[in-house]
């Protein structure tokens, strides 16, 4: 058999995109739940934050272990960005062929694309905000300083969008890579298949669901606490010294 | 005025233009194919069923050779067929199923071991020998005596032609699609290609070669109701006809298959009763073994198509709005099996009749099936009668079906005849006289002519209506022209069809007048066609008195070896004339392998011809002294009827089987 | 048969176009049909030439679904028009020439051509480079379940239906779509064909080919022949990224 050199260019974009993209939504998974931490009680939350800062490894906080954080996924959904644009409509006329196309065709798998698209466009900016502040003020995560930076710094109805976007965006995602790269087909691929949309769109229910009741508690915090203090907490039984 | 020349002209991009067409490129011959549609697209897509050729593979073929199969065709024409060709055919045959296995067709293949099989609605274990693993297996068909029908699940035609098709594009084949040849160009007895015009926009184009092969298929859809695709309108028989000088053989002879179903004439293969299915009437009846105890649902397709007639016009039919039908029931054959190797029929069923074959029977009735008839050929495939014409498939009146053909012979046909044609083709434009001697004038008078027919059609005033005229044409056929064929209603058939053709000649194309895609033009320039396509079928008919395989006549149920062993042949020398000219040719019965006989079927009221006797008797000798002399059955063969040094040179050698020949 | 009922009147909306015609433009036309039992959209659009408008253009050959001539448009989705029951459609039905394909009149589209290039570009037939092989001989031996697993890829009707129905070639023309993938995975499948992994990765191991492939699956959800497409596109992604790790 001849021995060409090929290509190997394409492959690898087609895989880090879904890499990419599966860290991501792996990381989005995980994100809202502990962010979700505020809904059992302050002190959770506040345990949660300091446990990303590393309280729990090191015996005290290092903010910049958020910003590295917040700094690699921004990396990631960077990558993961310019990956994907190869697949959008590069003009107005395709995306017009494109939509033309969804609607006549009133297929779902094609429609739940588009909502890809559109999310995906939404979180260039928005994400990439959400993504800029975390990295540049990583101390400012808490019960009290997040519910402030929803309300009092207008966080709260980009907050919202960025939510259903990317909660929409990562399920849709994941349950195309599954059948992108034939996970767990089976040899009925019309039930797995129906089986990863239902999962996805109970996900995405269910995701949705604790993300508002999050961003609810946050709201509520930040309309109702007296910031007179400012944004720390102070928690009842862990009492840091050295940290401002 | 445009004109295209190459070496092979080929009309028609079916199985049998295909493999012409890739002969002649490898024996570096320049081919033109013409197509109406896409060549994938063509009628040979729709067998379903298989291809004959005697490997000898599986458990129930074991013994199966080329003689076996010969007799087959040979007793299922009745006949009727040229013994020379069958038995070119019958040694072909293998050769070309394995060259389209190389080609890459996904034949089914022998699973060793046990497996279970429905025969005559028994549960039995066939054990597939070991070493016979994975050779191309075959299924039981209608009218043969060995499992020999080898198949793609019920998709053979399909994988047949898309291999083929796949082969004629790596063989840069250049193919004219949507191109419909609309009469053959002339000249001092010789052909020298088509014009034809173009689907798409309208224009005329001349293509000369040196050798023309017209490979159209059949003209079934001279009848209202028929298996075939709807392209399959005879129009290249109707072609070769309009030259004066080609001539058309055996038209009369019309298949019927007993299993499309109702109303809409679809096709469920034969592998249904292959397979084990059953024919059941409406009192859920199992009645072929009372007319048939010996072969049952898998007696030759004409028979059990007349069977099936005579039942229902006994009253066992069951009622529709449609007409009276029966059911042909797969039910036993279980899902697995249905879900596996009848997988179109599963398709057909759920799509034409919302039913599950799996669970319900499939409502059937004998339909118009296919034309043993068509352009009359020597061996070579080249007419009789106009030099460098040449035809083969469905096309053609090679001759090796007779007056019936049996299931599985049809693809098998194409391939083997295309492949053969080509070398006979290949050497003919290899030789001086291919040379072509036509003025360009000539060339330009037949384009002019042809624009000046389609003109008139186009502005005619008070003229005909094509559709009524065809449609009217299509009842004829299909009520007095059928299964079960009289005097009277053949007499009327024919004058009514002539009356028919007479009007023809003023049809006018009403309202839709462009001169670019224009469907209504061509169903007015081809319902010109097929009423004379139709008249040597209902004429040769009329005047055949006699009944052989799929012509059978009420008036007269005997064949009639002594007055009828003989090909129709018609023609039309006179564009005027407004009924074909009817000659015949002999089939002589002193050169035959096998001496006309008995096919098994019902009572035997054959009227023997006065040369049969002896040459059974010569033949019986022959064949006792030779086995005598430990003479292998080649020589046996080759002391009765010589063929092999008809065969090009590269098909001539033996086939390997199991346990034969290795 | 059903009871006998009054059937309905079907309001056919055909989407026509000449390009043969200077002064045509694409429109909307209008046609009333009475149902009648078993009619299928073959019947209703013969019966809408022969007696209604005799120069609509659209193209039947088997008439029973299995050469994959008949694709066109019913109500915004791709399909074989012979075979759709219109007892399973709405009373109002429209029907349109697929997208994509070259139109040549009305509903009918110059699929082959564009079929015809892809087979050229992908190379669809048996690679190997054996000389002469002698048919009198035995067939070579395939294994019989692979042969099986062949042929459930040799059903493609090649009737365009999956390329109508891909968001991505929409987009992106110069695509392969679903049938030129599945045609290769059908290849890459058949051992007589000798073309290696790389060989295969030319083909189809870019934005073109299989690395093209979004995942809306509109081929696998339209394929009148139910082909595995999702399945072997899948598989082809694998294959070809094991490919590249592979060199």
């Amino acid at each position: 058999m001849k021995q060409e050199k090929i290509d190997k260019i394409p492959a690898w974009l087609d895989f880090l995109q879904s890499a990419t993209g599966l860290i991501l939504a792996l990381f989005i998974m995980g994100h809202i739940l502990f962010e979700a931490s505020i809904l059992v009680s302050n002190e959770m939350m506040y345990r949660v934050t300091l446990m990303f800062e590393g309280y729990y490894f090191f015996g005290e906080t290092y903010p910049g272990i958020v910003s590295f954080l917040a700094a690699a996924i921004f990396t990631i959904f960077i990558l993961h960005s310019a990956l994907a644009l190869r697949k959008f409509p590069s003009s107005y006329k395709q995306y017009r062929t494109l939509r033309e196309h969804t609607q006549r065709m009133k297929h779902e798998d094609s429609s739940l694309w588009m909502i890809q698209v559109v999310t995906g466009f939404m979180m260039f900016f928005i994400g990439s905000v959400h993504l800029y502040i975390m990295m540049s003020q990583p101390s400012n995560i808490g019960p009290f300083a997040s519910s402030h930076r929803v309300v009092s710094e207008f966080m709260g109805p980009l907050y919202f969008m960025l939510l259903l976007s990317v909660v929409s965006h990562a399920f849709i995602g994941l349950y195309r890579l599954a059948l992108k790269w034939g996970f767990m087909e089976g040899k009925h691929t019309e039930i797995s298949r129906a089986r990863f949309k239902l999962i996805m769109k109970a996900m995405i229910a269910v995701y949705i669901i604790v993300g508002l009741s999050s961003l609810g508690k946050y709201t509520y915090i930040g309309l109702t606490h007296d910031f007179s203090d400012g944004v720390k907490y102070k928690s009842e039984t862990i009492h840091m010294e050295n940290h401002e | 005025m445009k004109i295209v020349y190459t070496d092979v002209l080929i009309i028609g991009g079916g199985l049998a233009g295909l493999r012409v067409a890739t002969g002649v490129k490898e024996r570096g011959h320049d081919a033109v194919i013409l197509s109406l549609v896409p060549p994938k697209r063509s009628h040979s897509a729709a067998a379903q069923g298989g291809m004959q050729a005697s490997l000898a593979n599986s458990k129930m073929g074991e013994g199966d050779n080329e003689d076996v199969h010969f007799g087959d065709t040979i007793r299922g024409s009745d006949w009727g067929a040229d013994q020379e060709v069958a038995r070119m055919f019958v040694h072909c045959a293998p050769k070309a199923i394995r060259e389209l296995a190389a080609w890459g067709v996904p034949w089914s293949r022998v699973q060793k071991g046990d497996r279970t099989a429905i025969i005559n609605a028994q549960k039995v274990t066939i054990s597939e020998k070991e070493d016979a693993h994975g050779l191309i297996t075959a299924r039981d068909f209608g009218g043969t005596k060995k499992w020999r029908t080898c198949y793609t699940s019920d998709g053979t035609g399909h994988s047949m032609l898309y291999a083929m098709d796949n082969k004629a594009h790596q063989d840069k084949v250049e193919i004219h699609e949507r191109m419909e040849a609309i009469s053959l160009i002339t000249d001092e007895g010789r052909c020298y290609g088509a014009v034809a015009r173009n689907l798409m926009t309208g224009e005329l184009v001349a293509y000369v070669g040196k050798a023309t092969t017209v490979a159209t298929g059949g003209y079934g859809r001279i009848y209202s109701v028929s298996t075939n695709a709807i392209i399959c309108q005879g129009i290249g028989q109707a072609i070769a006809l309009e030259t004066g000088i080609a001539t058309l053989g055996n038209m009369e002879a019309i298949q019927f298959h007993p299993t499309a179903i109702v109303p809409v004439g679809i096709l469920t293969t034969e592998g249904c009763r292959g397979d084990g299915g059953l024919l059941l009437d409406k009192d859920g009846y199992r009645f072929m073994p009372d007319y048939e105890p010996d072969k049952k649902e898998l007696a030759s397709r004409d028979v059990v198509s007349r069977r099936m007639t005579e039942h229902i016009r006994k009253g066992k039919g069951v009622k529709s709005r449609y007409g009276d039908h029966l059911w042909l029931d797969i039910t036993i054959l279980g899902r697995e099996h249905i879900e596996k190797n009848l997988r179109e029929v599963k398709e057909i069923c759920e799509n034409f009749l919302g039913i599950d074959p799996a669970v319900s029977w499939i409502p059937v009735r004998p339909t118009q099936h296919y034309s043993m008839g068509g352009i009359r050929t020597k061996y070579t495939g080249e007419s009789q009668t106009l030099k460098g014409l040449y035809s083969c498939g469905e096309a053609a009146c090679w001759d090796m079906h007779g007056f019936n053909r049996l299931g599985g012979n049809s693809v098998s046909e194409t391939v083997v005849a295309g492949m053969l044609v080509a070398e006979y083709i290949s050497d003919f434009c290899d030789s001086p006289e291919s040379s072509m001697h036509i003025h360009s004038s000539k060339i330009e008078m037949a384009l002019k002519k042809e624009r000046e027919k389609l003109e008139a059609l186009l502005t005619k005033q008070n003229g005909e209506d094509a559709y009524v005229l065809r449609r009217r044409m299509e009842e004829i056929m299909m009520d007095k022209v059928g299964i079960f064929r009289n005097g009277k209603d053949l007499q009327e058939a024919v004058s009514e069809l002539e009356e028919l053709y007479k009007r023809s000649k003023n049809i006018e194309v009403f309202r839709s007048k462009s001169r670019a895609a224009n469907p209504a033009l061509v169903n007015a320039y081809r319902t010109q066609k097929m009423l004379k396509v139709a008249l040597t079928v209902a004429y040769g008919a009329q005047l055949r008195e006699e009944s052989r395989g799929a012509h059978s006549r009420e008036d007269f149920p005997a064949r009639d070896d002594e007055n009828w062993l003989k090909r129709t042949i018609t023609s039309w020398p006179d564009e005027n004339q407004t009924m074909p000219s009817v000659s015949y040719e002999q089939i002589p019965v002193s050169n035959m392998e096998l001496p006309p006989g008995f096919r098994g079927y019902g009572a035997d009221l054959t009227k023997h011809h006065h040369e049969t006797k002896m040459r059974l008797a010569t033949v019986e000798a022959v064949q006792e002294k030779l086995q005598k002399e430990g003479a292998t059955r080649f020589e046996i063969q080759n002391a009765l009827m010589p063929y092999l040094d008809k065969l090009p040179k590269k098909y001539r050698n033996i086939n390997e089987r199991l346990g034969e020949n290795i | 048969m059903s009871e006998e009922k009054k059937p309905r009147i079907l309001k056919i909306a055909v989407l026509r176009f000449d390009p043969n015609d200077k002064n045509d433009f694409p429109h909307m036309e209008h046609f009333e049909v009475e149902e009648a039992d078993g009619m299928t959209l073959f019947i209703v659009l013969n019966e809408i030439r022969e007696h209604h408008d005799n120069s609509l253009m659209f193209d039947f050959v088997c008439r029973a679904g299995i050469c994959g001539s008949c694709s066109m448009l019913v109500n915004g989705r791709p399909t074989l028009a012979c075979r759709t029951l219109t007892s399973k459609l709405d009373a109002n039905i429209t029907l349109a020439p697929l997208p994509l394909f070259k139109l040549i009149k009305d509903l009918s589209i110059y699929s082959g051509e564009w079929m015809r290039y892809l087979n050229e570009h992908l190379e669809t037939w048996i690679h190997d480079k054996e000389k002469e092989q002698s048919f009198d001989k035995l067939e070579e031996r395939m294994e019989p379940s692979l042969a099986d697993e062949i042929y459930e890829l040799d059903r493609c009707v090649e009737c365009g239906c999956c390329v109508a129905g891909c968001g991505t070639i929409q987009m992106k023309p110069s695509f392969v779509g679903a049938v030129g993938l599945n045609k290769v995975a059908r290849y890459h499948l058949d051992p007589r064909d000798k073309r290696s992994d790389e060989e295969y990765y030319e083909l189809i191991g870019n934005e073109d080919g299989v690395f093209g492939c979004m995942t809306l699956l509109g081929c696998e959800d339209v394929c009148p022949k139910d082909l595995p497409l999702q399945s072997k596109i899948a598989y082809l992604r694998r294959m070809m990224i094991k490919t590249a790790i592979k060199n």
